[in-house]
């Protein structure tokens, strides 16, 4: 791409890139580095590397504090409400991607235009509906929560994922006398998934990550989530900050493994919908 | 398969039944009763009491609240002439592709896919007085150096501004996507024209993206409205008001059971974002299409 070399547009474009790639891993590796110190060293000598790598503070960490209770809660509120909103999501994305009706594009249009609405603006309403259905502190109340939160990005990549289908592939299985029900689920569904992998990591990763619902609508330890566990560091923790910094390091990891995994999708989803996962 | 099929349609309307459900029970209803609410007094308990602007006029008149909204205009204007240019940036960097941009590009993402909640700690660790790097490295200098980042006024202002300050991977890669869609006989033409890097820059690549430059300036703004965990697990809008926001008002407002005044500052803050989207469509022109 570059017609002339120019050395002083190449070192500065390493700086550029040396500074994205220092700001963006240097907190999580020393993080990371700290959770195998003790006390003493993270005190005296933050640059140092770890003497040894020692997994006690996390053993300690999952053993105690309902750590583990706190991760399983997160990991089972994030897949039900992802499994659950795919599903609802692909059934309307469906019917507007592949058939005409009344009414086709306004719902489309509503259905895309929440995305304008910030999440927090609607707090009340959301705190007042889990409370008036008994919701409130389970965790329930908030996969129901959850369900709202990807509709807009759900609503252009599966639409997309769908519409890409070709027909004959559809119409085949209607003549073999599928009803409209198996040609969606048995037919467009299996061919639609990279669309709705793409979807359904993003939404995943958004529900894993949520914050702010979980602080609002739970409030015992038994219905607490991993975010929202990270607030009350500081009291559970007492000044142990190796413990502090293990118990960081597992609450951040299920994240980054997934976007390993998965960096393709991740990005092609926050292209094309500009959302924060 | 498109054409209108009558026998289908109940089919249809069903499979749309649950997402119409979800519209209206999350998005619909609460925005009129956050719109409709703003206007009374309201514990959640009684029937709301209707007072007029009076929320707005309390809103107006607390001291944290106008903090509120001038921290928002500082961040606002610190998004639009640093954090969003320094996207762009990143972005012409990478579509030079220099060896090594996808490991930057990768590495870029991460703090995206990681709670913002565990980012807020994470900062709130580096700014640590004692332990943390950032006043270590200072100390290597400066060894008297002694600043409680989160509990100073106003280093914390500063403090949470760094906590998304460089964090500018989603406008980068959308204005990357912008420039790769520009048709290379674009280029071509210009290089044959005698356009340097600079001219090229300036007057074709920036035009050509504003539809992404202007949509990357809204969308920073708006997280800017509605910031939260980097201020409710640092500094929690202290030390006094220096570091307030509306969203730490609004829970304020739902915790003390005043919602009415938490939907009056639910409804700034939309109205806010509203204006926000229409101003930067009118600066950039983003409805007129750019090719």
């Amino acid at each position: 791409m570059v017609e002339k070399k120019n050395p002083i547009i190449y070192i500065l474009m390493y700086i550029v890139l040396a500074f994205v790639i220092v700001v963006s891993l240097f907190p999580l590796l020393w993080v990371i580095m700290s959770s195998f110190k003790t006390n003493a060293e993270i005190l005296s000598s933050p640059f140092t590397l770890p003497t040894a790598i020692n997994f006690q503070p996390y053993l300690h960490v999952l053993n105690t504090n309902n750590f583990a209770q706190f991760g399983i809660n997160s990991f089972v509120i994030a897949t039900t409400a992802t499994f659950i909103s795919l599903f609802i999501y692909s059934m309307g994305a469906y019917v507007i991607a592949k058939y005409n009706f009344p009414g086709k594009s306004i719902f489309f249009s509503l259905f895309v235009i929440t995305m304008l609405v910030p999440g927090h603006t609607r707090t009340q309403p959301i705190f007042s509906i889990v409370m008036n259905l008994r919701l409130y502190d389970t965790r329930q109340g908030l996969i129901l929560v959850y369900l709202s939160g990807g509709m807009a990005m759900c609503m252009f990549v599966l639409r997309a994922a769908f519409a890409s289908i070709p027909k004959e592939m559809a119409e085949a299985a209607t003549i073999d006398g599928a009803g409209f029900f198996r040609t969606f689920w048995q037919m467009h569904l299996p061919l639609a998934r990279s669309g709705l992998a793409t979807a359904g990591i993003l939404m995943f990763l958004g529900n894993w990550n949520e914050y702010y619902f979980a602080a609002l609508l739970t409030i015992s330890p038994r219905n607490r989530t991993l975010p929202y566990a990270l607030a009350f560091f500081n009291e559970a923790f007492a000044y142990d900050y190796t413990r502090m910094f293990a118990a960081l390091t597992l609450a951040i990891l299920p994240g980054i493994i997934i976007y390993i995994f998965s960096q393709e999708q991740v990005r092609m989803s926050v292209v094309s919908s500009g959302v924060k996962g | 398969m498109k054409k209108l099929e009558r026998r289908n349609l109940p089919w249809i309307y069903l499979f749309l039944l649950p997402t119409i459900l979800i519209f209206a029970l999350f998005y619909c209803w609460p925005i009129i009763q956050v719109v409709g609410t703003s206007f009374t007094r309201w514990n959640g308990f009684s029937r709301p009491a209707f007072i007029g602007i009076d929320n707005y006029t309390r809103l107006f008149n607390m001291s944290s609240f106008m903090v509120a909204l001038r921290n928002i205009a500082l961040w606002s204007l610190i998004a639009m002439t640093f954090h969003v240019w320094f996207g762009v940036l990143v972005a012409l960097v990478f579509f030079k592709q220099p060896p090594g941009w996808k490991i930057a590009r990768a590495a870029f993402m991460v703090p995206m896919v990681i709670s913002s909640a565990a980012w807020a700690m994470i900062y709130r660790f580096i700014f640590n007085n004692e332990f943390g790097i950032l006043n270590n490295i200072i100390r290597i200098f400066n060894p008297d150096f002694n600043v409680n980042w989160f509990f100073q006024s106003p280093a914390s202002f500063w403090a949470i501004t760094f906590t998304w300050l460089f964090y500018a991977v989603i406008i980068s890669l959308v204005v990357l996507a912008d420039l790769m869609a520009i048709p290379s006989e674009i280029h071509e033409a210009a290089r044959i024209d005698g356009a340097g890097g600079w001219q090229t820059l300036r007057m074709i690549d920036m035009p050509l993206c504003r539809f992404s430059i202007g949509t990357s300036i809204i969308m920073s703004i708006t997280s800017r409205i509605s910031m939260f965990e980097a201020i409710a697990l640092t500094s929690r809008g202290g030390p006094g008001n220096t570091t307030m926001s509306l969203s730490i008002i609004l829970v304020r407002g739902i915790s003390d059971r005043n919602f009415g005044v938490a939907n009056a500052t639910a409804v700034v803050m939309f109205v806010m974002g509203i204006a926000v989207l229409l101003i930067i469509n009118r600066l950039f022109r983003m409805n007129e299409s750019v090719y």
